[in-house]
């Protein structure tokens, strides 16, 4: 028979395993809970299998990340998979990236919302200039709807066009991920341009 | 202050602009009255928006032409930075957009409010409070042990002849014009510091937004930057509204001190000289908790500057804006032959961990479906046999006991065949049991053992055999 503590414990690594756990979400309040209390626990839970439990008290996030593994140590076969994501899902989480930058430097309190509308207009620039207004519309609005998908955009309740950044787009979207995109863009423009030469 | 200065004063100012509005009164009277007199702290989009319905149907109600837009549109009109008299923001806890009062708003308002005429201004208390704030500088300040302890023998020594007076039952009273001087003056300090405090929170928050832009624009390095913070007191702790602040919170929040003004605040509340405003009289609650709400949001700043400044997140953020606008300029410059689908993206982690259990899935199962005919047909209609209710027999048990006396001799018994041997059944397998029933006084029926078969002709003259116990009848 499983304790209460085992209990706990056994939430908490399954819900981690789905989805990344946020302390202001209801669902998640017992789980955040297990995290404070048994935290070592569910962190040696993940450490054998090589993943770590990164878990941010301030920003009010925890989530799985595959551990880098140390000198001499034999890797692991990976859990935690990684993928490409297209093109103009990955230009949208830059130019949303950049937006909480530039939230934070002004003003931090409170969640950055931002709406359809907005999010259409900065996308716009970086569409061809096509005539067919209707389809870049299209485009766009599918690919706030994988972002949703993927986590890193809420819609608010009862608010429908108003969209919440998460903060865990931080987390995800680093210096070091962008560098990698930054550098195979150029490196994919400046293909382009000598060819147009 | 040169004429600029007040040209750009009624221009830009909130509170200027607020008094020049038309609408001043709808604003003044329903925001002063919810968040100012009220003592209200963020409030939900739709907790504000209904109140001022409540408010305008009642207005229109004698005077319909007056204010016909939408309470939503006014809010969002009043919040607006054009105007700056709501503050309107998503708090991390809440889906819902919330509203705030701005110090312009507050300034404004007590402004209009001051304009009613007073019934008298009095003069004595301030002139006591100047003396004593100035006590207090001079003195407080000193820092010499002399004059420090030569103060406090003096003030020591007017105690004392005080005291002897007093045991001799001589002291000075305060009379009534004093004491209602002295709360005119209480009462307007005391709001005007509720006042205040949206404007500390305000000054604080223009505080940590000076030195978030302060941090993100910096060129240089961090030891310098904090430097640079700390000498021109940019940070909330150092700054003198922060502190300032800070000394006033800890005063106000030491247990002695609220069981103090809870206990005078009662008192002056008795005194029938005067006219003591009910609300004044939880006026160091009121101050608590807006004292509360500003310190939560000088938690709130200063822990996320904190973060800010943490060398992660500093160099971070700066590496990120840097090739944020790399990408920018890149997909620029491909924007008419963008890389197709996943060719090029940023690369990142699942979020989760995919878990697929093979076994989960069952087995392929060759099995047909197993057809369920969850239809049933309608039951034919029935004729119900309603003959058997109207052919209830009736048997007459007085003419089977006639029967049995016939045959059977007093004290002695008699097997049932026999009796209906002699008597054939008339009415069916009933009258047997009819038989059964005359146990009693006269005759008593015993049910033997072992089974025999009584043969009898039934209603219908059909010939019938009853299996049935051994039954002999005894006449008594």
């Amino acid at each position: 028979m499983r304790g209460q503590e085992e209990q706990a414990v056994a939430t908490a690594v399954i819900t981690l395993m789905r989805e990344v756990i946020y302390r202001e979400v209801a669902t998640h309040e017992r789980v955040w809970d297990a995290l404070q209390r048994h935290r070592a626990s569910i962190t040696d839970h993940f450490l054998a299998i090589g993943i770590d439990v990164v878990i941010d008290e301030i920003e009010g996030y925890a989530f799985l990340r595959t551990r880098e593994p140390e000198e001499g140590e034999e890797t692991l076969p990976r859990l935690v998979r990684r993928r490409s994501l297209t093109y103009n899902v990955s230009v949208l989480l830059v130019l949303l990236r950049k937006r909480m930058v530039e939230f934070e430097s002004t003003d931090g309190d409170g969640k950055l919302v931002l709406s359809r509308d907005q999010m259409l207009d900065s996308m716009r620039t970086f569409q061809s200039g096509s005539t067919n207004e209707a389809r870049v519309t299209e485009q766009i609005d599918r690919t706030i709807e994988q972002a949703a998908s993927l986590g890193f955009l809420r819609e608010l309740r009862g608010q429908p066009g108003a969209w919440e950044i998460r903060r865990i787009l931080k987390a995800y979207v680093d210096a070091q991920t962008l560098s990698d995109f930054a550098g195979k863009l150029e490196n994919y423009a400046g293909k382009g341009n000598t060819t147009n030469d | 202050m040169e004429l600029e200065d007040f040209d750009r004063l009624r221009e830009r100012h909130p509170a200027w602009r607020l008094l020049r509005a038309r609408n001043a009164p709808l604003v003044l009277s329903f925001l002063g009255r919810f968040f100012i007199e009220g003592n209200r702290g963020p409030t939900p989009a739709g907790e504000l928006t209904t109140a001022l319905d409540d408010l305008l149907y009642s207005i229109h109600r004698t005077v319909p032409e007056r204010f016909d837009a939408e309470p939503a549109s006014y809010l969002e009109n009043w919040s607006s930075p054009e105007s700056g008299w709501l503050r309107r923001f998503y708090p991390s806890g809440s889906e819902e957009v919330h509203y705030e009062a701005t110090p312009a708003l507050e300034k404004a308002f007590r402004w209009v409010e001051g304009l009613q005429a007073r019934e008298f201004i009095g003069t004595e208390s301030r002139l006591h409070i100047l003396v004593d704030l100035l006590r207090q500088m001079v003195h407080g300040s000193e820092t010499d042990p002399t004059s420090r302890i030569q103060e406090l023998e003096r003030r020591r020594d007017a105690i004392e002849s005080e005291l002897a007076e007093a045991r001799e039952g001589r002291f000075a009273v305060i009379d009534e014009t004093g004491v209602r001087d002295r709360y005119q003056q209480f009462s307007q300090t005391a709001r005007e510091l509720l006042g205040d405090f949206r404007e500390v929170e305000d000054n604080l928050r223009g505080l940590d937004r000076s030195a978030r832009e302060k941090i993100a624009a910096w060129d240089g390095g961090k030891g310098e930057l904090l430097e640079e913070l700390v000498a021109t007191r940019t940070g909330i702790a150092a700054s003198d509204q922060g502190r300032s602040f800070q000394a006033f919170y800890d005063f106000l929040l030491s247990e002695d001190r609220q069981v103090e003004l809870s206990e005078l605040l009662e008192s002056v509340q008795q005194m029938p000289e005067v006219g003591a405003d009910r609300r004044l009289r939880s006026v160091h609650h009121d101050w608590a908790e807006a004292a509360e709400r500003t310190q939560q949001t000088v938690r709130n700043l200063s822990e996320q500057l904190r973060r800010f400044l943490e060398d992660q997140i500093w160099v971070e953020n700066r590496r990120v804006m840097d090739l944020a606008r790399a990408v920018e300029a890149a997909a620029i410059a491909v924007r008419d032959a963008p890389p197709r689908g996943d060719e090029i993206g940023l690369f990142v982690d699942e979020p989760g961990v995919p878990i697929t259990l093979p076994f989960e899935r069952p087995l392929y199962d060759p099995r047909p479906d197993v057809v369920v005919d969850s239809l049933l047909p309608p039951d034919p209609v029935e004729e119900i046999e309603l003959e058997a209710l109207f052919a209830q027999r009736f048997v007459d048990t007085a003419r089977l006991a006639g029967n049995i006396r016939a045959v059977v001799p007093r004290r002695s018994t008699a097997a049932l065949e026999d009796i209906i041997a002699l008597y054939p059944v008339e009415e069916g397998v009933s009258e047997i049991l009819g038989y059964l029933t005359l146990d009693g006084e006269e005759m008593s029926v015993e049910i033997g053992g072992d089974e025999i078969m009584i043969e009898y002709t039934d209603a219908e003259n059909k010939r019938r055999r009853v299996r049935m116990p051994r039954v002999t009848v005894t006449r008594r």
